[in-house]
């Protein structure tokens, strides 16, 4: 047999035949181009809103944790409920030396204060870090440089100031290399930082004065009490692995129950993904269930088009086999025709889904935390095009079929 | 011997079988113009239809062209069709969106010849039927002797060995089925085979040789006019 895919012949009679009909042709390719465009939606918009949740979390570390001392709910040893106590270096220092699951670990004081420079002031959070702190919460840097180890160990009276402060206390002028006050002490100002993240932890950092911890324990009369300590689990370790040494540690050296789970607030961050993995795994499912009904319905459009056309061409059928087409001519012109419209409808409803995420993402554009990915793999894109290809066609399987069984006399009976 | 029918019979199958062709003996040599006569359900369509391997016989043996027609297969019968079979029907059977040159090529194109090549064999005897100025018209804006031409053309396109024509007046008034009864007569005389299938005792009284059947048998076997 020849097949005369490059005859344009062929192209011109599917052509017509298509054109012949032109609302009905135009309907069938809608519900096709309908099922592929909502199957390209779906499954970018998921993509896209799983992205606009998981760039709040941006600027975490994704394996990080936090901790910090609550009021006891339980009595111990004598002490009431509702006992406001705190951990200190001891603890901290117990957690890290027994603790092998730490990577990076920062203890946080915070203080609220008012910040002054020449004749300017605002209120904000100060908060006492060590260096890690700097690479738990990935911080943008806007200018000058971060604090580090010799900041802390010198008890330098050296900050970090955020960017809303920057821009209360000095406008447009460059804050490095300035002088703010707090609480009465004088810092030098060495950067300027801003977070991505929406979530923070012992203040917004825009809003906050970021001084070392030993400074902020000195200048401030602290002692050694912590409010928080924040940490990253090390790589094959979740946070999670660290709270039983934690625990052991201020159970030893406080006299809150060990049994009191909420004298210490816990974060995982890592169980925060997860729960947005969940979340969107089963927003996946969804988008796919329902374009895949979508999709059968189309399906089931052409397949049921296929059909009347076969019924209503019975004769014009049963004349081409009497001058001499073959079965499977017939079944190739029935099976193209279905193909040429899948193709045509299914890679217009991909554009147009293509668009509407395009659209999507522009609308949700942050300047700072950039595209949610409101977009389609290309992979993806084509693997609907080519499942509605081959299932468009099965479709057009069966009229072929029943086509194909006309007989040529069908042609001279139907007088 | 172009046609060769030996004993032929066929029986449509039901409740009440029906016995429509009996022993049907017939032939047909190069170069004739004969008819078929017989009342409507003497059996004349389906022997058409088995002269036109359009349909199967029971028992006996039918010889085209010296090729033994028995339980070939859908491709293979298709072949021969269009080969050896040039096919006008009462109705025209023009396919409605098609233009006149592309109906005639049609058989052309399911035999695998360029679009060159086709257009220009339809061309050519689209011109021999005198309708080179109708080529790109529908069937919907020609007359029924004027779409019985076409039909005749794209009949003739394949050089078939013999043209099988089933009541092709049928559907034309007088005048013009005397045109289109030229146009067999024509073509006959340049050497073309055809057979007419008729009720209309002018049609066949045009052709050299009428078959009468009826009630399934041939009335008077070869009688020569």
């Amino acid at each position: 047999m020849k097949i005369r895919i490059f005859d344009i012949e062929n192209w011109r009679e599917i052509g017509q035949t298509l054109a012949r009909n032109k609302t009905r042709t135009f309907l069938t390719a809608f519900g096709i181009f309908w099922g592929t465009a909502m199957l390209g939606m779906l499954m970018g918009g998921a993509e896209g809103l799983r992205g606009m949740l998981m760039r709040n979390f941006e600027g975490f570390a994704t394996n990080m944790g936090a901790t910090f001392a609550q009021r006891t709910t339980k009595p111990y040893r004598g002490f009431n409920k509702g006992m406001q106590w705190s951990l200190d270096q001891t603890d901290i220092a117990f957690i890290r030396r027994s603790c092998p699951y730490i990577d990076l670990s920062t203890t946080l004081n915070s203080t609220g204060a008012s910040v002054r420079h020449s004749d300017k002031s605002t209120s904000a959070q100060i908060i006492g870090v060590e260096p890690d702190y700097f690479r738990v919460q990935l911080p943008v840097i806007n200018a000058g440089r971060m604090l580090n180890e010799s900041d802390d160990s010198q008890v330098r009276k050296v900050a970090v100031i955020g960017k809303n402060i920057a821009t209360a206390l000095f406008g447009s002028g460059d804050p490095i290399g300035q002088y703010v006050e707090a609480n009465n002490v004088y810092f030098l100002v060495v950067g300027v930082a801003s977070q991505t993240t929406e979530v923070s932890l012992g203040g917004k950092m825009d809003d906050s004065v970021i001084i070392p911890s030993l400074t902020m324990q000195r200048t401030f009369n602290l002692g050694d009490a912590v409010d928080g300590f924040i940490y990253t689990a090390k790589q094959g370790s979740t946070p999670a692995s660290i709270e039983p040494y934690v625990r052991r540690a201020y159970t030893m050296h406080h006299p809150v129950d060990p049994t009191d789970r909420e004298a210490l607030w816990f974060l995982d961050i890592s169980e925060q993904f997860k729960m947005v993995d969940t979340l969107f795994l089963g927003i996946s499912l969804l988008a796919i269930f329902v374009g895949t009904g979508t999709l059968m319905a189309g399906v089931i459009g052409i397949g049921n088009i296929m059909w009347i056309i076969v019924k209503e061409r019975t004769r014009e059928i049963g004349i081409r086999r009497a001058i001499g087409a073959k079965p499977v001519d017939i079944i190739a012109q029935i099976l193209s025709e279905s193909m040429v419209l899948t193709a045509i409808a299914g890679t217009a409803g991909i554009c147009f889904a293509a668009g509407s995420l395009a659209v999507a993402d522009m609308l949700t554009y942050d300047p700072v935390l950039g595209s949610a990915h409101f977009q389609l793999s290309f992979s993806s894109a084509v693997g609907i095009t080519l499942t509605f290809l081959i299932l468009g066609t099965c479709a057009g399987i069966v009229p072929a079929l029943k086509a194909m069984r006309i007989k040529p006399v069908a042609a001279i009976n139907d007088k | 011997m172009i046609i060769q029918l030996n004993d032929i019979n066929k029986t449509y199958p039901g409740a009440v079988p029906l016995h429509v062709l009996k022993d049907i003996n017939l032939s047909i040599e190069r170069g004739e113009l004969v008819s078929i006569m017989g009342a409507s359900g003497s059996g004349k369509s389906t022997l058409l239809n088995i002269l036109g391997i359009l349909d199967t016989y029971d028992s006996g043996s039918y010889y085209l062209d010296g090729t033994l027609i028995k339980n070939l297969s859908e491709n293979h019968a298709a072949e021969l069709r269009g080969r050896m079979i040039g096919f006008v029907f009462q109705s025209f059977n023009l396919i409605n969106y098609k233009s006149a040159l592309e109906n005639v090529a049609l058989p052309l194109f399911y035999q695998g010849v360029s679009r060159r090549k086709r257009n220009a064999l339809a061309m050519e005897y689209l011109e021999k039927m005198g309708l080179a100025d109708r080529a790109t018209h529908l069937p919907s804006e020609m007359s029924g002797g004027q779409k019985q031409r076409v039909a005749i053309a794209r009949a003739l396109v394949t050089k078939p060995a013999i043209i099988l024509a089933d009541e092709p007046t049928g559907a034309l008034d007088s005048h013009t089925s005397k045109e289109v009864m030229q146009v067999f007569r024509d073509l006959n005389a340049e050497g073309m085979t055809i057979a007419i299938v008729t009720h209309d005792p002018g049609v066949g009284a045009q052709t050299n040789r009428i078959i009468r059947i009826s009630d399934g048998r041939i009335e008077e076997p070869d009688k020569a006019l």
